[in-house]
C-alpha cells in the first residue's frame, strides 16, 4: 500500500505559522516523508519550480505571495500535486482553489491523521495514473459472478444489467480491483471523482448508496460495499460483515 | 431606461411612469401652443379698435363741425378748424361728400391723396401702418352733408397697453403654467426620492425599523417598484442585523463555556492521559460549535444559488440512516423509510443531506428507548411533501417555530440533550436556499418535521 516503497516521497510545505509549520514538518518526517519547509510564498514558488516534489502542501494566506497566486504561477508549467490548507472556511475559497488547479483542500484545523490520509491518497492516485492498467484478463478472473463491461460502464449479474452511472461504475470497479483493501474517501474522491474531499461533500456516499441499491435490485449479494468508519469503503464478502 | 436601449423590443409597461410623463408633456405643449395662439389673436383684435371714449370725443368733434357748417357755412368751419388747431396737434379737416374741403382752404395734393384711404370709427386700426391713421367721422345729424376727417391723435391710438398684454400672454402666463408643471413633476418624481433619501438617512442613524409610507409603496409605476424594493431591502437588512446581533450574543456565551471548561480541566486534571482525553473531547465539541456557527453565518450571507441535481430520497435516506445508526447504535430497522423509490427531488445534495441529517439527529436524540423515526411523504403537485416523525412526545405549540432559531435548546419536555441548538437552524437555512420550506408540528406521539421540496422535473 505504501507508495513510498522505492524512495521517500518528497514534500514541500509552505506554511508561515511557525508552530503549525514546525509540527507538520516534524510529524510528516516521522511518517516517512522527506519534508522541505518554507515560510515565505515567494521562496516557496521558487523551490517548487526548481526542484521536483511529489506533493506541495501550502497555506492560502502567506507573506510574500499568497497561496492562490503561487498555485496559478506553478500551474503554468508544473503538474505537481498541490494540497491547500486554509482556515478560510467558505465554500467559495474551496471552489476557487480547485478551479485554479489544487488537488485537494484541507480546512484548518485538521488532524495529522487527516493530513496523512490526504497526502497518501494523492500519492497513490499519482502512482496509479503512472502505472499501466492491469490486463483485462487478470481483472475479470475473479469476477465470475459479477461481470464488468468497460464499454458500457455497467456490470451484469445473471444476465441482468445493474444500470450504473459512469461514476458509480468507476467506483465499483476501483473497489473491485483493490480487492479486500479499505480505500480512503480521500483516495476515492481523488481517483473516481477527480477532486478533493470535503467533510460536507456527500457525493461519494450518495454514489455508494445508489450503487448498493442497484446491486441489490439485480440480486447480487455475494459481496457488498461496506463502510469502514473513519477510514473509507471496501468491497468484501458477506460473511465478513460486522 | 431600458426604453432607450431597446426601443423596439419592449414598450414600457402599462403602469410605467413613461406614459404619465408623455401624456403630461404632450398635453402641456398643446395647451401652451393653443393658449398663445388664441390669446394672442384675441388681444390683437381687442387692441385694434378705438376705445368708446375716443369715439365719443371724435363724434363730438364731428357734431361741432356740422353745427359750425350748418350755421355759418365755410366761415364757421374755418373758425371751428382754428379752434380745433389749438386742441389737437394733428391735421383736422371737414369735407363734403364730393371729397372737397368744406372750409375756405382747398385741400392740397398730399391731403387729397390721404383722403382716398379713410377709416371709419368702427374699423380696426392696425398698428403695423406707418404714421397715424386718418379717420372719417360723418356728421351725426345729416351724414350726407359731409364728414369730419382727422388724423387720429396719438392719445386716441388703440393698443396703449399692448406691450403689457404681450408680456402677460407670452411671458407671464406660460411662465406660470410651466411653474405649475414643474411643481407637478416635482411631486410626481422627486417627492418619492426624497422619501427614499430620508429612509437612507434613517438607516445611517441606525433606525432600521423605518419603512416608506403606504403611498410610496402602493404606486403602480417604477417609483413604486423602487419603493417596494427599498422596503424589502430594509426588511432584509434589519433581519440580518437582528440575526447577527443575536448570533454574536449567543456565540460569546457558547464560545466561553467550552473555554472555561478547558481552563478548569487544565487547572484541575493531574493525570496526563485523562487530561489529554478530556482536552480531545472539549476540542471536538468546540470545533463542532465553531463549524456549525460559521456555517450558519455563511448560509445566511451567501446568496449565490446552489448547484442542483436530482436526488432519490430513498438512496439519501439509506446513506443518512447508515451514518445515524453508526453514531447512535440504533439498528437500521428503527429508521424505516416509507416513501417509494419514485420519490425524486431536485436540490443540492450536500445541503439537503445536511438538513435531513440534522433533523434526523435531532429526532434520534429525543426518541425514547426503542422508539422509531420514520420518513414519509407524498407528491404534492410540483413538490414533494416529506415528513420525518419521531415518538419523542412533541413540544409546546409555542416552541414549534422557536426551535428553528439559532441556539435554541428546549429544556425538560423531551428526553435527550446535547448539541448547540444549531442543527435545525442550519437545516431550515439549507432547505430554504434550495427553494424548499421546513416547519414542525406535533403529531400523535412526537414531533413531525415537514419538508417541502421541488420535485424532479419529469
Amino acid at each position: 500500500m505504501n507508495p513510498a516503497a522505492v524512495s521517500l516521497p518528497n514534500i514541500l510545505t509552505i506554511e508561515d505559522d511557525p508552530v503549525l509549520g514546525a509540527y507538520v514538518h516534524e510529524h510528516l518526517g516521522r511518517c516517512g516523508f522527506q519534508v522541505t519547509w518554507c515560510q515565505n510564498g515567494q521562496q516557496g514558488l521558487q523551490l517548487a519550480r526548481s526542484q521536483v516534489f511529489d506533493v506541495v502542501l501550502m497555506d492560502i494566506l502567506l507573506p510574500g505571495l499568497d497561496g492562490l497566486s503561487i498555485l496559478t504561477h506553478l500551474r503554468q508549467h508544473h503538474a505537481t500535486p498541490v494540497i491547500l490548507m486554509s482556515a478560510l472556511g467558505a465554500e467559495a475559497d474551496r471552489i476557487n482553489g480547485f478551479r485554479l488547479g489544487a488537488d485537494d483542500y484541507l480546512p484548518k484545523p485538521f488532524s495529522m491523521i487527516e493530513l496523512r490520509v490526504r497526502i497518501e491518497a494523492i500519492l497513490r492516485r499519482v502512482a496509479l495514473d503512472r502505472r499501466p492498467l492491469p490486463t483485462q484478463q487478470a481483472m475479470r478472473d475473479d469476477a465470475r459472478t459479477l461481470r464488468f463491461d468497460d464499454e458500457l460502464c455497467d456490470v451484469v449479474y445473471q444476465a441482468q444489467w445493474a444500470g450504473l452511472t459512469r461514476s458509480e461504475y468507476r467506483l465499483l470497479e476501483t473497489l473491485h480491483r483493490n480487492g479486500e483493501e479499505v480505500l480512503s474517501k480521500a483516495f476515492l474522491y481523488q481517483h473516481v471523482l477527480q477532486r478533493g474531499y470535503a467533510p460536507h461533500d456527500r457525493s461519494l456516499d450518495m454514489h455508494i448508496s445508489q450503487m448498493r441499491r442497484k446491486l441489490k435490485a439485480i440480486g447480487y449479494s455475494e459481496r457488498e460495499v461496506r463502510t469502514v468508519w473513519g477510514k473509507g469503503y471496501v468491497l468484501s464478502g458477506h460473511d465478513e460483515a460486522v | 431606461m431600458k426604453l432607450f436601449e431597446r426601443p423596439l423590443q419592449r414598450l414600457p409597461g402599462k403602469h410605467s411612469i413613461f406614459w404619465k410623463l408623455a401624456c403630461l408633456l404632450i398635453a402641456f405643449c398643446l395647451l401652451m401652443i393653443w393658449l398663445s395662439w388664441s390669446w394672442g389673436r384675441y388681444m390683437e383684435e381687442q387692441n385694434a379698435f378705438l376705445a368708446d371714449k375716443s369715439r365719443e370725443i371724435l363724434r363730438g368733434y364731428a357734431a361741432g363741425a356740422e353745427l359750425a357748417f350748418s350755421t355759418q357755412g365755410r366761415a364757421g368751419v374755418d373758425a371751428w378748424l382754428q379752434l380745433m388747431a389749438t386742441r389737437e396737434s394733428t391735421w383736422v379737416g371737414v369735407i363734403g361728400n364730393d371729397l372737397q374741403s368744406l372750409s375756405s382752404a382747398p385741400l392740397n395734393d398730399k391731403e387729397s391723396q390721404r383722403l382716398t384711404f379713410l377709416r371709419g370709427l368702427d374699423w380696426p386700426v392696425s398698428r403695423h401702418v406707418k404714421g397715424l391713421p386718418w379717420m372719417k367721422v360723418p356728421f351725426p345729424v345729416d351724414p350726407s352733408v359731409g364728414s369730419l376727417v382727422i388724423e387720429l391723435p396719438q392719445r386716441f391710438m388703440p393698443g396703449q397697453y399692448q406691450l403689457f398684454w404681450r408680456v402677460v400672454t407670452n411671458g407671464m402666463i406660460p411662465g406660470l403654467f410651466t411653474l405649475l408643471l414643474c411643481i407637478g413633476l416635482y411631486r410626481l418624481l422627486i417627492m418619492p426620492l426624497n422619501q427614499l433619501r430620508e429612509q437612507a438617512n434613517a438607516w445611517r442613524a441606525d433606525q432600521l425599523n423605518t419603512r416608506l409610507s403606504h403611498d410610496a409603496t402602493s404606486r403602480q409605476d417604477e417609483l413604486g417598484e423602487l419603493g417596494r424594493a427599498f422596503d424589502q431591502m430594509s426588511e432584509r437588512l434589519q433581519g440580518t442585523v437582528v440575526v447577527q446581533r443575536q448570533l454574536l450574543r449567543d456565540m460569546s456565551h457558547e464560545l466561553r463555556t467550552p473555554l472555561s471548561r478547558l481552563r478548569v480541566a487544565c487547572d484541575s486534571e493531574r493525570d496526563l492521559t485523562q487530561l489529554r482525553e478530556r482536552l480531545g473531547r472539549e476540542i471536538d465539541a468546540m470545533q463542532r460549535l465553531v463549524d456549525d456557527s460559521l456555517q450558519l453565518a455563511w448560509l445566511d450571507t451567501e446568496r449565490a444559488p446552489l448547484p442542483v441535481e436530482n436526488i432519490q430520497v430513498q438512496a439519501l435516506w439509506d446513506m443518512l440512516s447508515e451514518n445515524a445508526c453508526f453514531e447512535s447504535d440504533w439498528p437500521a430497522t428503527r429508521l424505516p423509510c416509507v416513501v417509494g423509490a419514485d420519490c425524486w427531488v431536485r436540490g443540492n445534495l450536500n445541503a439537503l443531506a445536511q438538513a435531513l441529517e440534522n433533523i434526523l439527529r435531532n429526532a434520534i436524540r429525543h426518541s425514547p428507548v426503542g422508539g422509531i423515526v420514520w420518513l414519509d411523504g407524498r407528491r404534492d403537485g410540483e413538490y414533494w411533501h416529506l415528513w420525518l416523525e419521531d415518538q419523542g412526545g412533541g413540544i409546546d405549540e409555542g416552541d414549534l417555530e422557536r426551535i428553528f432559531a439559532p441556539f435554541t435548546r428546549l429544556e425538560g419536555s423531551r428526553p435527550g440533550d446535547g448539541g448547540f441548538g444549531l442543527g435545525l437552524s442550519i437545516a431550515r437555512n439549507a432547505v430554504q436556499r434550495q427553494g424548499g420550506s421546513l416547519w414542525a408540528e406535533n403529531a400523535g406521539q412526537g414531533l413531525r418535521v415537514h419538508l417541502r421540496l421541488p420535485a424532479r422535473a419529469d
